[in-house]
């Protein structure tokens, strides 16, 4: 009998884990299979890869396998220097989603039940139009002549600051990133927010706490999957992005989407660019692991 | 009726899931039906509209087409398995790969009687000795472009790569200048400044030429190859380092709108590079014959002129001259006189290790500062 009940339990948990490993199989593990015998091949001399068994009549030309983009990668600091430069503008567009989604996500979280799928809906919206639409919006919003740039300049030159010019600098690639990232943690918070019980707070203030207390205390602690969850939702597809940069960034702005989308095309380097793109993948991997490991149920109780 | 329905359904759905093939589900219907469909893998907006209709008239036939918004995205759709198509408008060094991957079908120029009507000074070049493969289509120039009024008012040079490499000058316009997001073609410009040749791989010429852009770059507003279009027609940008048909595409566009300024273009007297566009035939492709009959429509003068009057692109076929607008005949830096022609140089690919070196040169342009 328990040995039956045994055998029921271990053919649920296949049932249950099952779809999801064969998602990661199909859609994590051999795409990044693929990348790692790409990143070890060498590049074909009109783009693509060269072949791994080099045909008779073309003997010449390097085939095979090869270690010489990882020789590359670690060689040179320039591109740990792309790597830092992301880690930067993934933290600061993170941050800034989470301070401005947070009062945002506890605002709708704590309004009358009726309004809340309704306010939720409102964040969604800008999905409906095409993103690359919306950052294009962002260029004539951030444009020099724009209503915006007269505006911050007129307020900065009453205090004798010297003009600035909006578009094409990091300033214009974090305000892209928070921009279209935003609703990604608003909606995490919210999920969670949604679920405390407000007895706890009310019986935080019995005690004797006052509003910032209550917060600090009971809200916030309870709220760390929540926030969690949304920076990991922020934080990755930042560090990968490309096309915010590329439209609304200046002379500066190169993240490794860029390094690893230059790779592709322009210098049709298919190896280095899986190798760019295996490092990424592995530091998101570990990101991801330390946001785990921090969101533990055991390191929230305790704070 | 249920039953062709289905398939119907199940074409278009096949179709969106093989979109990088690129044929939309009204083409598949034409195909299903037996008609026969031309496939051109073409830039965006490079045909008008109007030669499409008279050429499918022509032929009886549909023409259908797949965009691409440079070579690179061309060739690494081709790379990923892309097919089926009969023709390609590539650029002279991407048309040289395709011709050494060994995926372009020689010309039968039986075919081409009016072969004739190309410019001789555009055939024949290194990257397709005896014209086997391609038809020179149009050209553009990488040049200058630029707001008129301002640069009057603060008394620059137009004619020189010197107004985007130049601090004396830049620092007049800084923030108001964009350069092209392309290796080759800005390290064109610098080395061209410099007196080399658009294609020197020597390593030092490239340290210089890194060091002339390092010097430059605190001026510039943005690397952009698409947005300045808009942005010098709307006068937030004064200098764009850009396509000649992109430039010509602008001062249309300030023009139209009623701007203040007037948007102008030209060559700098240092040289600049070429691009020319030839109609190759894909070896996937299913229409050979039909893909000549295209090749020879577009070899007829009036035809040739329309995308010229339409794009503002350069003109290989002496026999359009006399349909081309005069404005645009007239422009130098469309049509440059046989002196200034002589300093335009087409680029070349580099090797693969060059490629990897250019590579990290730009990482280090766009990463760094002197």
């Amino acid at each position: 009998m328990i040995r039956n009940g045994a055998k029921e339990n271990r053919v649920t948990k296949w049932l249950v884990s099952g779809p999801p490993l064969v998602f990661l199989l199909v859609f994590f593990v051999t795409p990044s299979l693929i990348m790692l015998f790409t990143s070890l091949r060498f590049p074909g001399e009109f783009g693509g890869l060269a072949p791994i068994i080099s045909p008779t009549e073309a003997a010449q030309g390097e085939h095979g396998l090869t270690l010489e983009t990882y020789q590359l990668f670690f060689s040179d600091i320039l591109y740990a220097e792309v790597f830092l430069k992301s880690f930067i503008v993934a933290s600061t567009s993170t941050l800034i989603c989470l301070i401005m989604a947070y009062p945002l996500a506890l605002l709708i979280a704590r309004s009358e039940k009726r309004f809340r799928n309704l306010m939720v809906l409102l964040v969604v919206l800008p999905f409906a139009s095409n993103f690359l639409i919306r950052i294009y919006a962002w260029m004539i919003i951030l444009g020099p002549e724009s209503v915006f740039s007269h505006f911050i300049n007129g307020v900065l030159s009453a205090f004798g600051v010297a003009p600035v010019t909006l578009l094409f600098s990091p300033f214009a690639v974090i305000v892209g990133m928070v921009y279209v990232y935003l609703p990604f943690m608003v909606l995490p918070l919210y999920t969670n927010l949604e679920k405390h019980d407000p007895a706890l707070l009310d019986a935080a203030q019995d005690l004797g706490a006052n509003a910032w207390q209550r917060f600090w205390h009971v809200t916030w602690p309870l709220s760390l999957p929540g926030v969690f969850s949304g920076s990991v939702l922020v934080f990755i597809p930042v560090l990968g992005m490309f096309a915010v940069p590329d439209i609304l960034g200046g002379t500066g702005d190169i993240l490794i989407g860029n390094l690893i989308k230059d790779q592709f095309l322009g210098t049709r380097d298919w190896p280095f660019g899986s190798t760019l793109s295996i490092m990424l993948t592995l530091a998101v991997l570990a990101i991801t692991a330390l946001s785990t490991w921090l969101a533990r149920p055991a390191s929230i109780t305790k704070g | 009726m249920t039953r062709s329905r289905a398939s119907t359904v199940l074409l278009t759905i096949l179709s969106a899931a093989f979109l990088v093939t690129g044929c939309s589900s009204q083409d598949q219907n034409i195909a299903a039906r037996g008609e026969k469909v031309l496939y051109l893998f073409n830039w965006n907006n490079y045909i008008a509209p109007k030669t499409v209709k008279q050429f499918e008239q022509s032929c009886n036939c549909r023409l259908s087409q797949d965009y691409y918004a440079d070579n690179e995205e061309m060739l690494a759709k081709l790379a990923a398995g892309a097919s089926g198509h009969d023709l390609i408008i590539p650029t002279g060094n991407a048309m040289s790969t395709l011709i050494h991957q060994g995926v372009l079908r020689p010309l039968d120029k039986t075919l081409l009687p009016n072969l004739k009507n190309i410019n001789p000074s555009h055939l024949n070049n290194a990257f397709d000795p005896g014209n086997k493969y391609s038809v020179p289509y149009a050209y553009t120039v990488t040049l200058l472009g630029f707001n008129q009024q301002k640069i009057i008012e603060l008394g620059l040079p137009t004619d020189s790569w010197s107004l985007i490499f130049e601090p004396k000058y830049l620092k007049k316009i800084k923030g108001r200048v964009t350069v092209l997001d392309s290796q080759r073609e800005l390290m064109a410009a610098a080395l061209k400044y410099l007196g080399y040749s658009a294609n020197d791989a020597n390593e030092l010429h490239w340290q210089e030429a890194r060091n002339l852009i390092l010097r430059a770059k605190p001026y510039w507003a943005a690397f952009s190859n698409t947005s300045y279009v808009k942005e010098l027609a709307v006068g937030n940008l004064w200098v764009a380092h850009g396509y000649s048909n992109d430039m010509f595409q602008a001062a249309l566009d300030a023009k139209k709108t009623g701007r203040k300024f007037i948007i102008d273009y030209s060559i700098p007297r240092e040289g600049a590079v070429l691009a020319l566009d030839s109609l190759v035939i894909h070896q996937s492709g299913t229409h050979p014959e039909l893909a000549h009959q295209f090749i020879t429509f577009m070899l007829d003068g009036r035809n040739s002129a329309e995308l010229t009057n339409l794009t503002g692109s350069g003109n290989p076929n002496m026999s359009a001259v006399q349909f081309i607008q005069p404005e645009i005949i007239d422009n130098k830096a469309i049509f440059p006189d046989q002196e200034l022609f002589t300093r335009l140089e087409m680029i070349q690919d580099l090797d693969r290790t060059q490629r990897r070196r250019l590579s990290r040169l730009w990482t280090e342009i766009k990463l760094r500062n002197l």
